[in-house]
């Protein structure tokens, strides 16, 4: 993937939010993070953007902490006899944000490499 | 709060329970006594238990229900039983003139028997007062560690 | 995910409502010998599930002060029930307890109060990871 504008890039990695993330990542490199060749997201032949698929993991994300909390409260509740269950759904949401919050992370840092990089 | 009065509570069932004991193992241990201080044979003991609420009145206006229902035990009294029984015996030092002997009249049974239940009963007391205070540890760890 | 979130405030509910639980059951043991000592019970299921309206079945207005709060997560006056035990059976002086139903429940209330407190630690846990992941 080249890296045709910088200041693109920065306008993209500005946008707080996931959604508008996904979308100016879209619009400012006009075109997906496909790498030739290897393996794409998403049904064969077709690519999925890096956006899209940063945006659904996201909800994905945010799901599992909504059905962790639903499961917590049915537990307190009585209205679930289930601890196994509810443990692992709390463990499994509890996984997923940690796995995010390192894939942002990472980002970040990849940002920061390239905002150091000498043109 | 609540753990502190559970904890009076499963103690007050211990007190009580270990009276209990030490009245039943008396009344074994007196089952031939026919001289006391006070004259006459032993007499037999029995505890009664009452149960009173375990607040003072200040606080179950603030605490609600649950301070009129949480109760604490003791054993209210220790009764003496009047009843003594003769037993024929006429080369008893105590026999009167007839040669009648007057005996405590204590069922050695009957004392066994309560004396088993109030152990199991110090026992479950026992079991509730560790498990409150295991309740008391693991709230402790609450924010601990993470 | 804030510090008011509702799933916490029905755990931390929970959590009172267990101890009170605990309380209760010792003040059963204790009494399991006393004359005419009626063995009670508490109730606060029903309480809570009503308060967080799990499954959005149980929608109602609240118009007035003495209304029951429904699913909006006003846990402030959730009240337990409390009442005699209905299955006990009474012994001849008048006792209700039977104390190995009580040692039963008892158990069970220690197991959810410490998954409570388990859970409570996790989601503590995941907040504090996220204030402290930043750079």
């Amino acid at each position: 993937m080249s890296i045709k504008d910088i200041s693109g890039f920065q306008n993209t990695l500005g946008n707080a939010d996931a959604k508008g993330w996904s979308r100016s990542v879209d619009n400012n490199f006009g075109g997906n993070f496909n790498i030739e060749g290897a393996p794409s997201v998403g049904e064969a032949g077709g690519a999925k953007s890096f956006g899209e698929f940063l945006s659904e993991s996201i909800g994905k994300v945010n799901s599992m902490q909504n059905e962790a909390n639903v499961a917590m409260e049915q537990l307190a509740s009585g209205e679930s006899q289930n601890l196994h269950e509810t443990l692992l759904a709390v463990e499994k949401a509890d996984i997923a944000f940690r796995t995010m919050n390192q894939v942002r992370t990472k980002v970040i840092d990849a940002y920061r490499e390239i905002m150091k990089m000498q043109i | 709060m609540d753990l502190l009065s559970s904890l009076r509570i499963s103690s007050s069932g211990l007190a009580a329970q270990r009276k209990r004991m030490e009245a039943h193992s008396s009344n074994i241990a007196n089952a031939q006594t026919t001289r006391t201080a006070e004259g006459g044979p032993y007499r037999r003991k029995e505890v009664v238990f009452g149960s009173e609420p375990e607040r003072d009145s200040f606080s179950e206006i603030l605490e609600g229900e649950l301070a009129e229902n949480a109760q604490t035990v003791h054993a209210t009294e220790v009764v003496h039983t009047d009843k003594v029984i003769f037993k024929h015996d006429p080369t008893h030092p105590d026999a009167n003139s007839e040669g009648y002997v007057a005996m405590p009249d204590i069922n050695p049974m009957v004392e066994m028997a309560n004396m088993i239940e109030a152990q199991r009963a110090y026992e479950s007391n026992v079991t509730a007062l560790n498990i409150t205070k295991q309740m008391a540890m693991k709230t402790l760890e609450i924010g601990r560690g993470n | 995910m804030d510090v008011n979130d509702k799933t916490l405030k029905a755990l931390t509910t929970a959590l009172n409502f267990r101890e009170m639980r605990q309380e209760l059951i010792s003040s059963n043991v204790a009494n399991a010998n006393t004359p005419g000592f009626k063995a009670k019970k508490m109730d606060f299921e029903e309480a809570l599930a009503r308060a967080l309206d799990v499954d959005g079945q149980m929608g109602m207005n609240v118009t007035d002060g003495r209304h029951h709060n429904v699913g909006n997560g006003g846990f402030n006056n959730l009240e337990p029930e409390i009442y005699d035990n209905p299955n006990g059976v009474v012994a001849e002086n008048g006792n209700t307890v039977d104390v190995e139903a009580e040692m039963a429940q008892m158990a069970e209330n220690k197991l959810m109060y410490d998954a409570l407190v388990q859970l409570i630690n996790k989601k503590m846990g995941i907040m504090k990871y996220a204030i402290n992941s930043e750079k």
